[in-house]
């Protein structure tokens, strides 16, 4: 049948880096969060040793792997989740959601209402790490864009947003 | 609320419905083991750029896709079999269907084809010969459908095929692909929409989860038919009156046919008119017909057809012939909206008085046999001159 062709979809690679930029940086940023902040710090005691979750995207990625070593330690396992344990598997359905996500037209909260992300996992770890990933946001952009990104604004003394915000971002740049 | 009877229900359809909702095919088709979909579809889908937009969803997903975009208008038995063999040849693992009408029936009779492994297709038209799951099957409609894309049935030449493996796994409502249809599509696909759902409300067949599609699909078509004519525009308003049909499609495979869907279908198959026109004429009289057998559940379609406090304020008497008023209401709306292209009554639509007598023998004949040729008759004749039954 001559109307009848298969055709290769083609790649959004500018969409992808931006996405694996901000991924990348996010879980950069937990990790540094995690010793920096005691809220942070308190939220990854509930979980247990060795916990391991992933947020990324279908079907191919980008991703980000973090996890709480042994000695409690939360560090950023890097992009590639082939070959790790994974606990808690967050997948955003494809890219444009996770560009709506990562571009903060559409908050944490109201992009699982509107099942753009689907959980592969226990709920109650699931629902620390968005916590987690919410004070981040505070500490990472200005209130204008976190407003809208996460549920409510928490009250923080200046000292501990500004300080921990330097401190994060410089732990984030350096990786440790 | 009512009292429960013995009831079945069934509906294996996961709806995907907003704004990017095509980019999440990719997602759902590894999630049911699919990995090479075949696209389904016609020309005209194609050149509103629909499909370009399918691609686009694809995309970054890694997924090779095949494309038939030649659906004739009159498909036939012979189109299905090239289609399966496209479809084998392919590789292809699932079919997406692109539109409406016949696209979809022909995407569900292929899904048959290439899921069974028999040599004549035909044996298994009917009800409920197909006795195990299908291939994956994906629905994307759009704002132009017959009301059955998302049922249990497919019909092609003159065959029927009834199965709840018909069902598609997955409708994707995408308002990019719920367009600004002419106007007649657009009220011939909600009026088959509130015709089917109205009757799930009502009927015999009625029960709590029938009533969970057939609720939304009356409201959404309630609140957004006259509006999406005045603004052809709102997305917003296409994107609940395609959620409408398509919910409407799943309450009508858990239902018996009502009076209005086996009038309508005659009508349109005899008068070769959209059988939406046809049962959206039909509707507040088949309705009032229905309220003489079992008017304490038209009471209850008040209930998705008027705010909370109105409703709570009419009298329980006076709900049942409030609700068929408000059809009316609509009909005379779309009526004066249209410049009289959609009609009222059956002679507004150019049915000639004399064929009632056969449209009537016509649905006995044809084996439809729920109700008396007499009750057929009645609500032809009260359709016909536009006379409520209940002031006859």
């Amino acid at each position: 049948m001559g109307d009848y062709r298969q055709v290769q979809a083609g790649s959004k690679p500018l969409k992808r880096a931006y996405i694996a930029v901000m991924l990348w940086f996010v879980g950069r940023a937990i990790q540094a969060a995690a010793r920096v902040d005691k809220a942070v710090r308190e939220e990854f005691e509930q979980l247990p040793e060795g916990f391991t979750f992933s947020l990324g995207v279908q079907p191919r990625g980008p991703h980000m792997i973090v996890g709480k070593n042994q000695r409690g330690r939360v560090k950023y396992l890097g992009w590639r989740p082939e070959g790790k344990v994974v606990d808690l598997r967050m997948t955003i359905k494809n890219l444009e959601a996770a560009l709506l996500l990562f571009t903060f037209q559409e908050s944490t909260a109201i992009s699982i209402c509107r099942d753009r992300i689907d959980f592969d996992g226990d709920l109650p770890p699931a629902l620390t790490v968005i916590r987690t990933i919410g004070i981040v946001e505070v500490y990472l952009l200005p209130k204008l864009i976190s407003k809208l990104a996460i549920k409510r604004y928490p009250v923080l003394p200046f000292g501990r947003k500004y300080l921990g915000r330097i401190r994060i971002y410089f732990r984030s740049i350096l990786g440790y | 609320m009512y009292k429960l009877e013995s009831y079945e229900f069934f509906c294996p359809v996961k709806f995907s419905s907003g704004s990017r909702a095509l980019e999440n095919i990719p997602f759902e088709l590894e999630a049911l083991s699919a990995r090479k979909p075949l696209i389904v579809t016609d020309k005209n889908v194609t050149r509103q750029g629909l499909v370009r937009k399918m691609i686009n969803a694809f995309k970054d997903s890694g997924v090779t896709i095949g494309i038939f975009d030649s659906m004739p208008d009159m498909p036939d038995m012979q189109l299905v079999t090239e289609l399966s063999n496209i479809y084998r040849n392919g590789e292809h693992d699932a079919i997406v269907a692109l539109g409406c009408g016949s696209i979809v029936d022909v995407a569900k009779v292929v899904n048959i084809a290439v899921s069974y492994n028999v040599k004549i297709l035909r044996d298994l038209a009917g009800d409920n010969l197909i006795a195990h799951p299908l291939g994956p099957f994906v629905l994307v409609p759009m704002l132009a459908g017959t009301g059955y894309e998302t049922s249990k049935f497919a019909f092609i030449e003159n065959l029927t095929f009834s199965s709840y493996f018909l069902m598609p796994d997955l409708v994707v409502i995408d308002s990019r692909t719920v367009r600004s249809e002419s106007v007649q599509t657009t009220v011939a696909t909600a009026m088959i929409a509130l015709a089917h759902a109205a009757e799930a409300y009502t009927g015999p067949a009625k029960n709590p989860l029938t009533d969970t599609y057939a609720y939304a699909a009356i409201q959404y078509v309630k609140e957004n038919l006259l509006t999406v004519l005045h603004k052809p525009r709102d997305r917003d308003g296409r994107l609940a009156l395609a959620n409408a049909a398509s919910m409407a499609g799943c309450a009508f495979s858990n239902m018996k046919p009502g009076l209005v869907h086996i009038l309508g279908e005659a009508i349109s198959a005899m008068f070769h008119i959209p059988s939406g026109i046809s049962m959206g004429v039909l509707l507040p009289y088949g309705l009032e017909y229905a309220m003489q057998k079992n008017g304490y559940h038209t009471n209850d379609l008040l209930f998705p057809l008027l705010d909370f406090d109105e409703y709570a304020g009419t009298a329980e008497n006076l709900k049942a012939g409030k609700a068929v008023n408000i059809i009316y209401q609509l009909q005379q709306d779309l009526y004066n909206l249209t410049g009289g292209k959609i009609p009222r009554t059956l002679e507004e639509a150019n049915i000639p008085k004399y064929m009632l007598d056969d449209i009537a023998e016509k649905v006995v004949r044809d084996g439809t046999k729920e109700f008396d040729i007499d009750d057929y008759r009645m609500v032809l004749e009260h359709a016909w001159e536009g006379k409520p039954m209940a002031h006859a």
